[in-house]
This record gives C-alpha cells, structure tokens and sequence, in this order.
C-alpha cells in the first residue's frame, strides 16, 4: 500500500517516559519545551513545525507512555491523538539503553497499522556501557521499518530521522511482526472477518481484534461483536505474554554485551536510597539548595540594588526636567519603578533556587525522592509519588498543580493539589529575603529555611487530617521508573533556567506592573480626589475595615491588609506593595530595609509581628494564577474556592498562634 | 513466596501476579509477566524495595511488591 504525498505531514513523538521524546521535540522545532530526567515531564500534547527538503510536517509531542492500554490520563491523551488525529506518521522514540523494555510500546504500535519510524536514542549512553546493537537484525526483525540512531542531546542523525518520516510515509505500513499462539491468531482471524463484516473493511482491523481480545473499554464500546464463543475472557495476559517473548527473541538477536555497567547508579543509589538515611540526606539536600539561594543570591543582589537605585534617580532627574507634572513622577517612580524594581532585586535569589532544582531535576534524584518519602506518604495516605508535585511547588505551584496529573487517581490528585500551595514558591521568597531580612538579620537564613519546613509540616499535616476525615479507602501504591543518574546536561539546565527566569520577568512586567499601578491609584486618591495624606485614601479605607480581623495575629495595620490584598495577584505583590505604601523606593537594599523596619518598628511592629506575618503569606490564598490552574484541573469552582478558604482560615489561624504564643514568651 | 520478602541481591522469577486487575495489568505493560526476572537492589525495613526488571529500575510500594509472587532463581 503506498501513500500519496501530502502537503503537511502529521508526525507523532511516541515513546516511554524519560526516553528523550521532548529533547527530540525540541531539537526538531527549536522550542525550549522543558525536559529533566524523570518520567512523567510533559503532561499535555503539544504541538510544532519542521520542514524537510520543502516537505512541512506538523510535530506532536506526547505524554511518555509504557503501552497504548487507557488506564491513565497519559495513555488516554497519546491513543486518542494516534488513532483519531490523522495521524500519518508515528515516530517512536526509544531508548536504547533500556530497548527490551521500550520495545513493547513498539509492537503495539506495529499493529496499528500505521508508519512507524524508529528512532534509536542514546545510542552514546549503550556505546558508554560497551553494549552494542545489531543495526541489520533490529530493522528485520521488526517488519523492516526504519530504524535511525540519533542523539537528542548531541543532535546528530536529526536530518536523517526527518528523511526517513517523509521517505515512508510514501511506502505506507508494514505488517506487524507479533505471532501469537495458534489458538489466539485462530480467534484473531475470526475476529478481524466479523469486524470486516460488521463494520466494513478497517484500517487496523488486526489491532482492534488483539484490543477486544484484550477486554479493552474503549474498543468493545466503539465496536461490540456478540460472539460469546470467541470473546470468552480477556486474554491480555497471553497478548503481553506473546509480545514480550517475541522482544526477547529480538533481544538475543540484536543486543550484545548485555553486561552492564550500572553500578555507577547501583553504588549512589545505596545511599541516597538507603533505608535510614534517605530521607536525611533529602533534608540536607534541600538545606543545601536553599543555603545557596539566600548566600549566593544576597552575594549577586548588590549589583541590582545599585541598578535599581541609578534607575531611580535618574528617572525622577529627567522626568523633572521635561517639566512632567508631579503626579505622574510619583506614580512612576515611586509606583512603578518601586513596585516593579523592588521585585527584580529578587531575581538572583530566584535564579539560583531554580538552577538548584533543575540540578536536581536533570540528575534523575527527583524520581528517588518519591521512593525515599513514601513511607512518609503512605502514613498520611497517598503514594510517594505525590511528593514529586509537592517538590515541584518550590518552583511554581502551577507546574506543580499540573503535575499532579502523573498520579492515577482522582482522589490523589485533590488531595495532592490541596497540599502543593503550601509548600513555599519562589514568589514567596521574596517575602522571606525581606522581612528575615529586616527582623532577623542574625539569623535570616535559619529563619527563612524554617518557613519551608513549615510548609512542608503544614502539607502532610492537612493531608493526614484529611486521610483522617474521609480515607481514600484506596490502594496508594508506589510504581515508579528510575533513570539512571547522569551528569546535568549543560543546554537542558540552561533552557529550564532561562524559561523560569523569563517567567519571573513576564510577570514583574505584566501582573506586578499593573497591580503596582493600581495600588498606587487606590493609595494616592481618596473620597476628595487626590490626596497628600495617604491614610485618607482608599486603599487605607479599604485596609481600616480590616484590622480588626488581622489585629489578633499581629497584623492589625492597614498597610498590611492592604498588602495581603494585593499579594493574591502575585505573592511577590506583598512586596512591592510594602515598597509604594512606605514609598521606599529600593526595598531590598540596607537603606531601604532599615527604613521599613524603623517605620514599623515604630508601630509596635517587631519580630514576632514579623514571623507571623511571614506564615500568613506562606499558608494563605495561593496566587491567581494557581486558582485558576487548580479549577482547570479540577472542573470544579466550589472544590476550588472551598480550598481558598480553607488556606485563608488556616493561615489566620497559624499566624494568630504564632503571634498570641510568640508575644507571651518574646513579648 | 512474596516479592516483598525477597532479600537484597537477589534475583527471582516472577510466578504470577495476585492484585487489582488494573495494577496487574500495569505491571505486565512494564515487562512483570510469569517468568521474567527481577533483581532486588534496594529494601526499606518495611515497605517500597526497588527492583530491576528487564533492564528497568523501578521504586515498587509494598502493597505491589506484596502481590507479585516469585521463587528464588539458583544462580
């Protein structure tokens, strides 16, 4: 059977998680889509352009799966874009260095009935391990479709794969390779004749009767066959059994010097794995990542604090000279450029938390993590898996919120999307820098390292209650891959880093510049128009009303409400807003930290006001955008705004503890 | 006997699979079918062990672990 050309060639990615599928992506289309060394990265279809020889073809990157079954969300999303998209040519990407296992999806895929074209990755980490591939045997063993040795990272055989996609999609499909046992390939062809029938001639009538025999949901539903006698059980027991001899077959054949090197992994994982001590060496991790985010990062911050000072007067300077009138100088530079500026100082800070995480990420540790902490999980109720998103929320809880969608069931997934907000964003660092900062400055950095295991106590403590009030009742059973560890790659760590940093940067720009803006309004107008005492204007009023409900946990200021406000745009709002409603301009350096502390020293506002203003932000509303990411991945807004206020009480809660506890003994 | 007995170092051959028919089906996807081997690399006193199966290493719970039975392969 031969395809005709078409104008745009729809080529899929397929592959197992963590075989390099993204990398491929993005050496194809030039994307910067993230990749790290553990399964279960990419969680949505997503979609680019390459064009080979004047050929367009139309790239889609899907979920890592191990089989085209519909047991999770993964494997739902692939199969869907495979068989109902048009799908012309599959490229199924599999990872050599593991190819007995990456090779079931590939039979799978042969008996679709569609082009399939194999890329062969990591061909540098088998050459590494002294195995070697029989390049001859493989292809004829596997019904003589291309296969094309490639390296993602080292983006070599690109061109080559991209030849091989045009080249058969012309020659259309092969037969699939599988044989089965005499008594199943009898019910096979009874089968595909009664399908024939039914439902005239299909495309992949061979792979729909293997699905049926398999009691696959989704085919009996699409194409119900009354034939008892055939369809007697489910035989998918014996279709996987006959796929996997047939790979060892393949195996023996093709794959020599088996002997492998894995002990470099065996010899770390014994430790970072070990039964006592895992979990330690977690916590030291993570006091490591974070030690270095607030010395490295203070050590960097000078240079932008001396920036954003220049920028300042020099604004005011040329703004006064072109006669600008007074009202626009202040909301320029003392609402924007304060606002705005006083969280870009942060940025050093955020950049070397997430040069850390990307570390960890890239190692292939992430994936250890869900091993080491599920004991811990398993007491509250949940796999160790969720504990991935939950580390994730260091970064950004909407990647995190999104994460949850590795875990197979939907209970997990709330529950885990309940607990991800607490644990401390990057947006909430900020908050930490400035007010350890300015309260604590002997001590700032145990201070700020105890939020985050406060967060983290807080999360499996919510969680425990939880499991208490209603148990899942289900089976919360760990199932996870583990990479082999390797070196960061220096380009992957570099695009993750860059994307993170231009996100913090996009949203100095757009969310915190607008909120800037607005606050600065609602503080410089009051009921008479535009005022000079800014205890008259409406933020003030907005902020009195208030008081009284913040007073008991020692935030009983309007500044702060006002703050608090504003910091559900963006947690590092709270900061800038500190910024315009001081009228500090440069937050984050000694003058300006110094200011503010003497301004709310002078209010009676000390360290314990301070901490418990510090675990309000951590526990409270998480940002806008992670609302709207959990009601996206809920469909739910009452479970959605409940969870809001849940944290809201929770966080008024805490930081009245904290404060009622923290001034009887301080105080 | 029950994979989550088995001892680190070890290598045993998988029997069958008493779980969920989901996770049944979840581990024969992943290559744990009757006869395929399995190396025990790591334990924790009680619970998730991890394991190599067919060149893949895998953190297993212990529920799972609980379901696969195995027999010792002589070496």
């Amino acid at each position: 059977m031969k395809n005709s050309s078409k104008q745009v060639l729809k080529v899929a990615f397929v592959g197992n998680p963590n075989c390099g599928k993204t990398t491929l992506f993005n050496a194809f289309t030039g994307a910067n889509l993230k990749v790290a060394n553990w399964p279960g990265v990419t969680v949505e279809r997503v979609e680019g352009e390459a064009d080979y020889k004047g050929q367009k073809l139309k790239l889609i990157d899907l979920p890592g799966i191990y089989s085209l079954t519909s047991y999770s969300i993964e494997e739902r999303v692939s199969r869907r874009c495979i068989l109902e998209e048009g799908i012309d040519v599959i490229v199924n990407v599999v990872d050599a260095s593991s190819l007995e296992r990456n090779l079931y999806l590939t039979m799978q895929l042969l008996e679709l009935r569609k082009p399939v074209v194999l890329a062969l990755n990591m061909m540098d980490v088998v050459e590494e391990r002294g195995m070697e591939i029989d390049m001859h045997r493989l292809p004829e063993m596997l019904g003589d479709i291309p296969v094309v040795p490639v390296s993602a990272r080292k983006r070599t055989g690109l061109d080559v794969l991209l030849h091989a996609v045009v080249h058969h999609y012309e020659e259309g499909p092969k037969e699939g390779v599988v044989v089965y046992a005499k008594g199943l390939e009898a019910k096979i062809s009874k089968l595909t004749a009664a399908i024939d029938k039914k439902y005239g001639p299909q495309e992949n009538e061979r792979w729909l009767a293997i699905k049926l025999l398999e009691n696959d949901e989704e085919i009996r539903k699409k194409y119900p066959l009354d034939m008892p006698e055939v369809l007697d059980r489910s035989y998918e027991n014996d279709i996987i059994g006959g796929k996997y001899d047939y790979i060892e077959e393949v195996v023996e054949e093709c794959l020599f010097g088996k002997e492998e090197k894995a002990a470099f992994t065996e010899k770390i994982d014994a430790v970072l794995t070990h039964r006592i001590w895992g979990i330690p060496i977690f916590l030291l991790i993570m006091a490591l990542v974070f030690f270095l985010t607030f010395a490295v990062g203070d050590f960097l911050k000078g240079y932008f604090e001396e920036a954003l000072d220049w920028v300042s007067v020099m604004a005011r300077g040329f703004l006064d000279g072109i006669g600008t009138a007074d009202w626009l100088i202040s909301l320029i530079v003392d609402g924007i450029i304060a606002g705005v500026g006083g969280v870009l100082t942060f940025l050093p800070n955020i950049f070397i938390l997430f040069l850390a995480l990307a570390f960890l990420e890239d190692s292939g540790y992430m994936a250890r993590v869900a091993y080491v902490m599920d004991s811990v999980m398993g007491h509250v109720g949940l796999s160790g898996k969720a504990f991935l998103p939950m580390l994730l929320g260091f970064g950004c809880t909407v990647p995190a919120v999104m994460a949850t969608r590795a875990l197979e069931s939907e209970k997990d997934r709330r529950r885990t999307i309940l607990v991800t907000p607490f644990m401390s964003c990057s947006a909430r660092l900020p908050i930490y820098v400035l007010f350890a900062g300015m309260f604590f400055p002997h001590s700032s950095m145990v201070v700020a390292y105890s939020l985050y295991v406060l967060g983290l106590v807080v999360a499996i403590a919510v969680a425990l209650l939880a499991n208490r009030i209603a148990p899942t009742g289900e089976e919360h059973s760990l199932l996870i891959e583990l990479p082999e560890y390797k070196t960061p790659n220096g380009r992957t760590v570099a695009v993750y880093v860059w994307n993170k940093v231009k996100d913090y940067l996009t949203k100095a720009g757009t969310t915190i510049f607008v909120a800037s803006i607005i606050l600065w309004f609602l503080l410089n107008y009051g009921l008479s128009g535009m005022i000079t005492d800014i205890s008259q204007s409406f933020g003030a009023e907005i902020g009195r009303f208030l008081v009284p409900f913040l007073a008991p946990a020692g935030l009983g200021m309007w500044q702060i409400a006002v703050a608090l406000i504003s910091g559900l745009s963006a947690k590092e709002v709270v900061v800038s807003s500190f910024s315009v409603l001081f009228g500090i301009s440069n937050i984050n350096s000694a003058a300006g930290m110094s200011a503010l502390s003497g301004i709310l020293g002078a209010s009676g506002f000390g360290p314990v006001n301070a901490y418990a203003l510090m675990v309000f932000c951590l526990l409270y509303s998480p940002c806008m955008a992670t609302v709207a990411t959990i009601h996206r991945e809920t469909r739910s807004w009452k479970w959605t705004l409940g969870m809001v206020l849940f944290q809201v009480l929770l966080a008024w809660a805490a930081a009245t503890l904290v404060f009622q506890v923290g001034s009887r003994i301080f105080g | 006997m029950r994979l989550s007995e088995g001892k680190i170092g070890k290598t045993y051959e998988v029997e069958r699979i008493e779980n969920t028919e989901q996770v049944t089906r979840r581990l024969e996807a992943l290559g744990m079918t009757g006869h395929a081997e399995v190396k025990v690399l790591n334990k924790k006193e009680k619970g998730s062990m991890i394991v190599k199966v067919r060149g893949t290493r895998w953190a297993v719970g212990k529920r799972i672990a609980d379901g696969i039975m195995v027999r010792e392969v002589r070496e």
